[in-house]
């Protein structure tokens, strides 16, 4: 590489609900199952998962979403098939609309070439600051012997060309084979299970792994990120190249195997102590090694763990199912009445995944959201500014919704906020609402509002702030 | 103000309730025929010059729009001026002044006002809860109808001390006015114990705080002031109306204690008839949940800001108190049909004006009862008509 590649930031989101193998075991006759696994709730998916860890590491970087030239996102299941999948998050991550960039996907391994696609943009010149964003939320074949440890979460890296970063990328070696590990075909929705465990072991799994690994162990590795598909390969493979720190078991522990996030997930938070850091990923038949040097704490490195342990609550599995679209209710479903694909969501894509009023040159209110408000509600005025709205406001008022037909689920709080920029506006809040009050303090988050005729309709929710909670997300 | 004077001078409507068995059009001819029947000197239905039709909701028994054409051939009048008239829940108390204009201006002389809601062709999910999936993608999504209202309730009890048994006090007392109305949806007398105990809806709102999902119809019949002995000796006329509106989306409110669209279209009405709140002897209005009817009897003047909810407690609203209000049992009992609901509470100010309410009647001091709906996507239309006994 020519221009050496630095890392200025790390970021990292974790979804809402924690599921228990225990309580998968139970539902499947099973008894015991060790770990926990991260699932999203109804309204979370691993754009919305990608989104919050974009922005925990530009606030770490203290880097303006306009200043940032690409996006390298890496996501087994991004929410189109085919789509704006890209677009949809650029313009939430408030990225300029020529920034540029990579959709990586196909198997786990797309994480870690999201990775070295932006190093090589940085590295080429093509991009001065890039950000990669690795996300994940699996959807396992139930009954299958791997279900219960199928995660979500998300990590995301600020890289530049400034040589005064705390980080430098360093050596990289990867591995290709024509192998079928596990997989999902077209049109398949749930990830197939490995059909023979030992097969996988011993045919694909350790020889790429422990070579890839093996290659990167001498070089004074201080901690390890390692694939840990089945809970027990990881440590074979520690025990191997001698890995005395292997900062990815605790992630596999509380979030599960989160896919193409895994690897970058399982490393950053190691990114607080100088040494080297050795990040190996594998999916798809390939296996790349990275080395991270790390030369002083990198920012929001010190944040993760109590980041992604923020928020979270226990699920049981009837509400996991439901959850990822695996449970159904039966009969007729409300359609939206404006379509996701019609002419109001290409008026208002804009203003709805960037947050933005409308801010009247005259008085000063602020009109939300400015493509139903030619006019402002205050003093008619017709001057009126876009600008983004203040994500950080308290409760005015608010409902719990109790009574409400499929694809809704009750309870559903609905509030009137007072962002701290004076605009007022009424969202969905997250959670029950069971214990919401006025005057209680929410930020806002990006969340799937619907999911219909294919398409994710994305908005922001409020979220009650917890006083304790680590790094911004 | 230049306008010709306008008498009502006939009434009636259909009992409310879930008709399954009726139709659309067989609703509008029995409200029709009802108003024909309480004209006193007898009215020939081929005399209606015009008709103004309102129904609220056509997409809930599949015929949006089209209420107009249909109106007049299901009263046997194929051939008459009509238009339908949609504005949100207050449609019906809207087309009565548009109804009430067409003869002011000298345009028509007779004239029919007629509102017919289907609410329950459909079932619930289908039909009104439909609503938490229309409108804009993110800012109303799950907004049902009563989160336009319950974030009053929350504010208001946050504010001023309101309480769920001061709300509950409400559905009490129209329940007891239901039962004495053979019209009404509900007829059975309810205690406050139930509607604490009745199942949540929309927090803090629970299910006797809310109206019921109800198909009916009801007419009145219109006549220059000048005409109206031809009619009746007893007439009744309009002393006055107001319509305002408000931003449409709750965001937009800066006040969740009161509905400013109200408080406009009472000022304007109480204007046009120069009248003040005191001079009012009862009404009829908007209570499609319990804090609906305590913001209303705040902003039309009734009671002072943040005391609707102790007064309603106290009877000061009951069949004896200082101003009955909803003596036909309101939209919680007696129903709410909405594009009928406003000619509905008119029929009742016309009967309690003319002394024909029998046991719900009270007194009339000044000849003067108020009748007012509110509604939109933000509660932000309101239409306030003064009903008089004086011409």
């Amino acid at each position: 590489m020519g221009t050496p590649v630095t890392l200025g930031a790390v970021g990292v989101a974790a979804p809402s609900l924690r599921l228990s193998a225990a309580e998968v075991g139970g539902a499947w006759g099973r008894r015991g199952g060790r770990g926990v696994s991260g699932v999203c709730a109804p309204d979370e998916d691993p754009l919305t998962l990608a989104a919050a860890a974009g922005l925990d590491a530009l606030h770490h970087a203290a880097t303006a979403p306009g200043l940032i030239d690409g996006l390298w996102w890496g996501c087994t299941r991004p929410p189109f098939a085919e789509g704006p999948s890209h677009a949809v998050l650029s313009a939430a991550l408030g990225l300029n609309s020529h920034a540029g960039g990579a959709l990586m996907s196909g198997s786990p391994h797309a994480g870690i070439e999201a990775l070295l696609g932006a190093a090589d943009a940085v590295a080429a010149g093509t991009a001065q600051r890039a950000l990669v964003i690795v996300s994940d939320a699996l959807v396992p074949g139930l009954g299958t012997t791997f279900e219960a440890r199928c995660g979500a979460g998300a990590a995301a890296l600020v890289l530049s060309n400034d040589p005064s970063g705390p980080a430098t990328l360093s050596t990289r070696v990867t591995r290709s084979h024509p192998l079928l590990d596990r997989y999902r075909g077209t049109d398949e929705l749930t990830t197939r299970d490995l059909y023979d465990a030992r097969l996988f072991r011993e045919e694909m799994f350790l020889p790429s792994v422990v070579e890839v690994a093996e290659h990167l162990a001498p070089l004074d590795v201080r901690a390890w990120s390692l694939p840990d598909p089945d809970g027990r390969l990881g440590g074979v493979v520690a025990k191997k190249v001698g890995a005395s720190t292997t900062s990815s078991a605790d992630i596999y522990a509380t979030l599960g195997d989160t896919g193409a996030a895994a690897a970058l997930l399982g490393a950053v938070g190691a990114f607080d102590v100088a040494g080297i850091v050795a990040i190996v990923a594998t999916g798809g038949g390939r296996t790349t090694g990275v080395l991270v040097n790390i030369g002083a704490p990198v920012p929001g490195a010190a944040s993760v763990a109590a980041t992604l342990a923020a928020d979270a609550r226990s699920a049981t599995y009837p509400e996991v199912l439901r959850s990822r679209g695996q449970l159904q209710a039966s009969g007729e479903q409300i359609p939206m009445g404006v379509p996701p694909e019609s002419a109001l969501f290409a008026r208002g894509a804009d203003e709805m995944l960037q947050l933005l009023g409308g801010k009247c040159a005259e008085c000063g209110t602020i009109n939300t959201p400015p493509s139903i408000h030619p006019t402002c509600i205050t003093c008619g005025s017709p001057k009126l500014d876009p600008v983004p709205l203040d994500r950080h406001g308290r409760v005015h008022t608010f409902v719990v919704n109790q009574t409400m037909p499929a694809p809704f689920v009750a309870p559903l709080p609905i509030a009137v906020i007072d962002l701290d920029d004076g605009a007022r506006i009424m969202l969905q809040v997250v959670g029950d609402g069971a214990d919401l009050a006025i005057d209680d303090e929410v930020d806002l988050v990006l969340r799937r509002y619907a999911h219909e005729r294919g398409v994710p309709v994305y908005g922001y929710k409020a979220r009650r702030v917890i006083s304790n909670r680590g790094g911004q997300s | 103000m230049s306008w010709n004077k306008v008498a009502v001078v006939g009434a009636g409507l259909i009992k409310m309730g879930e008709l399954f068995d009726q139709s659309y059009e067989t609703m509008a001819a029995g409200a029709f025929n009802a108003a024909v029947a309480s004209v006193d000197k007898g009215f020939d239905p081929a005399a209606v010059e015009a008709a103004f039709v309102a129904t609220q909701r056509g997409t809930l028994w599949g015929q949006e729009g089209i209420s107009g054409n249909t109106v007049p051939t299901a009263i046997g009048l194929a051939g008459i001026a009509c238009t339908r008239i949609e504005n949100a829940c207050p449609s019906g108390s809207d087309a009565f002044r548009v109804g009430a204009m067409a003869v002011a201006s000298g345009v028509y002389d007779l004239v029919l006002v007629i509102g017919i809601e289907k609410m329950r062709d459909k079932s619930t999910e289908e039909g009104l809860l439909s609503r938490a999936a229309s409108g804009h993608p993110i800012l109303t999504r799950g907004e049902t109808a009563p989160v336009l209202f319950a974030p009053f309730a929350t504010r208001h009890m946050h504010e001023f001390g309101t309480t769920r048994e001061m709300l509950a006090s409400v559905a009490v007392k129209n329940h007891h006015n239901g039962a004495l109305d053979p019209y009404a949806h509900f007829q059975d007398e309810i205690t406050i114990e139930q509607v604490l105990a009745s199942p949540a809806v929309c927090s803090p709102l629970h299910l006797l705080d809310c109206c019921p999902q109800t198909d009916g119809a009801a007419a009145v019949l219109l006549a220059p002031a000048d005409r109206a002995h031809e009619f009746t000796d007893r007439p009744v006329f309009v002393a006055g109306f107001g319509v305002a509106t408000d931003h449409p989306y709750l965001h937009e409110k800066t006040s969740f204690v009161g509905l400013q669209a109200t408080v406009e279209a009472a000022k304007r009405a109480y204007a046009m008839a120069d009248v003040g709140p005191n001079d009012i002897d009862m009404c009829e209005v908007h209570d499609c949940f319990t804090i609906t009817e305590i913001l209303d009897i705040e902003d039309l003047g009734f009671f002072e800001k943040g005391k609707g909810g102790i007064a309603s407690l106290d009877g000061e609203t009951s069949l004896t108190g200082r101003i009955p209000v909803n003596t036909s049992g309101g939209l919680l009992a007696k129903g709410h049909p909405i594009g009928a609901t406003g000619i509905a509470q008119l029929t009742e100010c016309w009967w309690q004006l003319r002394g024909d309410a029998a046991d719900r009647q009270v007194p009339m001091r000044n000849g003067f009862a108020l009748q007012h709906n509110v509604g939109g996507r933000g509660s932000g239309v309101s239409v306030v008509n003064i009903l008089t006994t004086n011409r």
